[in-house]
C-alpha cells in the first residue's frame, strides 16, 4: 500500500507492536506508520473493539495526517557494525551469561562455539564452511555451513548431527514448509521432527521408549540446535518476532527416529518418495499433543479410541501426526489398515472447530503422517498442527570413520 | 570445547547470522486533510480485522462526514493473494481508488 504511495497507518495490538515493527523493518520499511490499540487478540465482541478504537481514534487519523520526520521519509539502518568474528572472550559462566543477555541463548547453558569447537563440528559436511544453505525468516539470516554449526555447537550437538540440521535447514526454508508463517504465530506451533533410514541407529537417535522425553544427545540436541537456528539466524526470538502465545515446550526439541524394524507398513520417507536405504528428517509443526489411552486393544477399539480422541480443530491444524506403538501397529496391520486407509480414516472423523460466525476452514482434514515409535505401553499419540515435508540427509565422505569416533558416546545407568 | 589452554577461557564465536542489507525505502508523504478523502479501510481475514474495520468506518463516517470510506476484506490470512496471487489486481485496483488507508492485518 505504501509502496504504491498511498499513506497508511497499520492498527496493532499493543503486545504485537515489536513483532510488526521487526516485519517491517525485514521487508525494508522500518519507518511504517503503527498505532498500538488494545482490542484483544481474535476479539468478536463488538462493544469491545468500539471502545479500544474509540482510545485510538486521535491516533489513527494522526497517523494519516502528521507531515514525516526526514527519517521516516528517508530511513537509515538499525543493524549496527557486525560484532567480530571472536565476540566474547571469558569464562564458562561469562560467555553463557554474554549470549543470554543479547538474547541468543534459550535458557539453558550453552557450549561455547569456539573456533576449535566450531571446527570440530564442520568435519560432519564435505560442504564448504561458507556455503549458503538457505536463508531463514522473518530477518532473512544467510544459514551458512558455519553459522550453521556455530549453533549447533552451542546446542552439545555432535559432529555427526551436522547433516542432519543441515537437511533441517532445508526443510524450513521450502516454501511447502510455510514456516514462515509456523514460526511467529500466535499458535506456538513446533516443529516436530522425524527421523528414518539408518542414520538413526548411527546416531543413536530413539524412537523406542521415552523417544520425546530428555536423556539423548542427538534427540535433545537436535532439535535445540534447530531452535538456536531460527533463533539466531533467522531472528524469530520469543515475544518480539515469535509470538506464541503461550509458547510450546516442543520448542526445546521434539525429535524422534520411526521404528521401521518394527514396523508392518512402509516407514514415512519412503511414502515420501526416498529409497528404503537413504536417511531423512520429516518435520510438521504440530501445537497441541495429547495421549490416548485404549481400553482394550483389539482393532476396533484402538479405532475408535483415534476417532473419539481427535481434537476439533482449529485454523492452522490442517497436518496430524499419529503415534502407533508396534503391538497396535501390527494389530491394525493384521486387520488389513494400512498407513494409507488410516489416514483416511482420521479424515472421515475430523471434526471442524466451530465457534460463533467461524468454522475451520480445512473442516480439520489434511494430511497424515502414521509414525510407529515409543516403547511397551499402550498408548497412542495424536499431534495437530501445519503443514509437512521430507528431505534426505546427505553423508559426509567419511561418514563411517566420523560415526565410529563417536560411537561410544552412550549411557549407561546404574541398577539400583 | 575450545579453552585456551589453561586459562579457562573461551573466545566465542558469534551465533548471529549476517543477513543481505534490504534497501530501505521511506513511507508516503501525508495528506493535509481527511475531510472529502477516499478512506480505504484494509481487513485481512483474521477474524477481528473486519469486525475492526466495521467499526472504524462508523467512526470515520461521524468524524469526516464528507469523506468516502472504501472497504476491502482479504479472502486468505497471509496476504499471498494480495501481493502475488490471484486478489493482486483487484487489490491494486482497490488502493488507486483510494487517497489513505487504515489496516489491520494482524490477529
Amino acid at each position: 500500500m505504501e509502496e504504491m504511495g498511498k499513506p497508511t497507518v497499520s492498527l496493532v495490538n499493543k503486545g504485537f507492536m515489536n513483532d510488526a515493527q521487526s516485519a517491517a523493518s525485514s521487508k525494508g520499511w522500518p519507518s511504517l506508520r503503527f498505532v498500538a490499540e488494545d482490542v484483544p487478540s481474535e476479539c468478536s465482541v463488538m462493544e469491545r473493539i468500539d471502545a479500544s478504537l474509540e482510545k485510538a481514534m486521535d491516533e489513527i487519523v494522526a497517523g494519516l495526517l502528521r507531515p514525516l520526520k526526514p527519517e521516516e521519509a528517508s530511513p537509515k539502518s538499525r543493524e549496527g557494525k557486525r560484532l567480530s568474528r571472536i565476540v566474547f572472550k571469558g569464562t564458562l559462566q561469562e560467555v553463557n551469561r554474554f549470549f543470554y543477555k543479547r538474547g541468543w541463548g534459550d535458557g539453558l547453558p550453552l557450549i561455547p562455539p569456539t573456533e576449535e569447537a566450531v571446527a570440530e563440528m564442520l568435519t560432519g559436511t564435505d560442504l564448504p564452511p561458507d556455503h549458503l544453505v538457505a536463508r531463514i525468516i522473518p530477518r532473512m539470516g544467510k544459514a551458512t555451513v558455519e553459522q550453521i554449526a556455530v549453533n549447533a555447537v552451542m546446542a552439545g550437538a555432535l559432529p555427526t548431527y551436522l547433516p542432519v540440521l543441515i537437511a533441517g535447514v532445508q526443510a524450513l526454508a521450502d516454501p511447502l514448509s510455510n514456516f514462515s508463517a509456523w514460526e511467529v504465530s500466535t499458535g506456538a506451533w513446533a516443529p516436530f521432527w522425524i527421523i528414518n533410514g539408518p542414520v538413526r541407529h548411527d546416531l543413536r537417535l530413539i524412537g523406542g521408549t521415552g523417544a520425546l522425553s530428555p536423556g539423548d544427545i542427538a534427540n535433545a540436541a537436535i532439535g535445540r540446535a534447530m531452535g538456536l537456528i531460527v533463533k539466531n539466524i533467522g531472528g524469530a526470538r520469543k515475544g518480539i518476532e515469535d509470538m506464541g502465545t503461550f509458547g510450546n515446550p516442543g520448542k526445546y526439541s521434539m525429535v524422534l527416529a520411526e521404528n521401521e524394524e518394527e514396523s508392518p507398513w512402509a516407514p514415512l520417507h519412503v511414502q515420501q518418495g526416498l529409497a528404503p536405504e537413504e536417511s531423512a528428517m520429516s518435520v510438521s509443526f504440530p501445537n497441541c499433543h495429547w495421549t490416548l489411552w485404549p481400553t482394550a486393544t483389539d482393532a476396533e477399539s484402538l479405532l475408535r479410541t483415534i476417532a473419539e480422541g481427535l481434537f476439533p480443530s482449529t485454523p492452522g491444524q490442517s497436518w496430524t501426526n499419529l503415534l502407533l506403538v508396534p503391538t497396535h501397529a501390527k494389530t491394525l496391520a493384521d486387520m488389513g489398515w494400512t498407513k494409507e486407509t488410516l489416514a483416511g480414516f482420521v479424515n472421515d472423523h475430523a471434526r471442524p472447530g466451530v465457534g460463533k460466525d467461524f468454522v475451520s476452514p480445512t473442516d480439520g482434514k489434511g494430511d497424515v503422517f502414521t509414525v510407529v515409535c515409543g516403547g511397551p505401553g499402550s498408548w497412542i499419540v495424536l499431534t495437530k498442527g501445519g503443514n509437512g515435508l521430507t528431505k534426505k540427509i546427505d553423508l559426509p565422505a567419511n561418514w563411517d570413520g566420523l560415526v565410529k569416533k563417536y560411537k561410544d558416546l552412550v549411557p549407561t545407568y546404574a541398577r539400583y | 570445547m575450545g579453552e585456551k589452554e589453561g586459562t579457562g577461557l573461551y573466545e566465542a564465536l558469534n551465533p548471529w547470522a549476517e543477513a543481505d542489507p534490504i534497501p530501505l525505502k521511506g513511507i508516503s508523504p501525508r495528506v493535509a486533510d481527511l475531510a472529502g478523502k477516499r478512506i480505504g479501510l484494509f481487513a485481512s481475514n483474521k477474524p477481528a480485522a473486519p469486525r475492526m474495520m466495521t467499526v472504524l468506518e462508523r467512526k470515520m463516517k461521524e468524524r469526516f462526514p464528507s469523506s468516502e470510506i472504501s472497504r476491502y476484506n482479504a479472502e486468505e490470512t497471509f496476504l499471498v493473494l494480495q501481493t502475488v496471487g490471484k486478489d493482486k489486481e483487484r487489490f491494486e485496483k482497490w488502493i488507486k481508488s483510494v487517497d489513505v488507508i487504515a489496516a489491520a492485518v494482524g490477529d
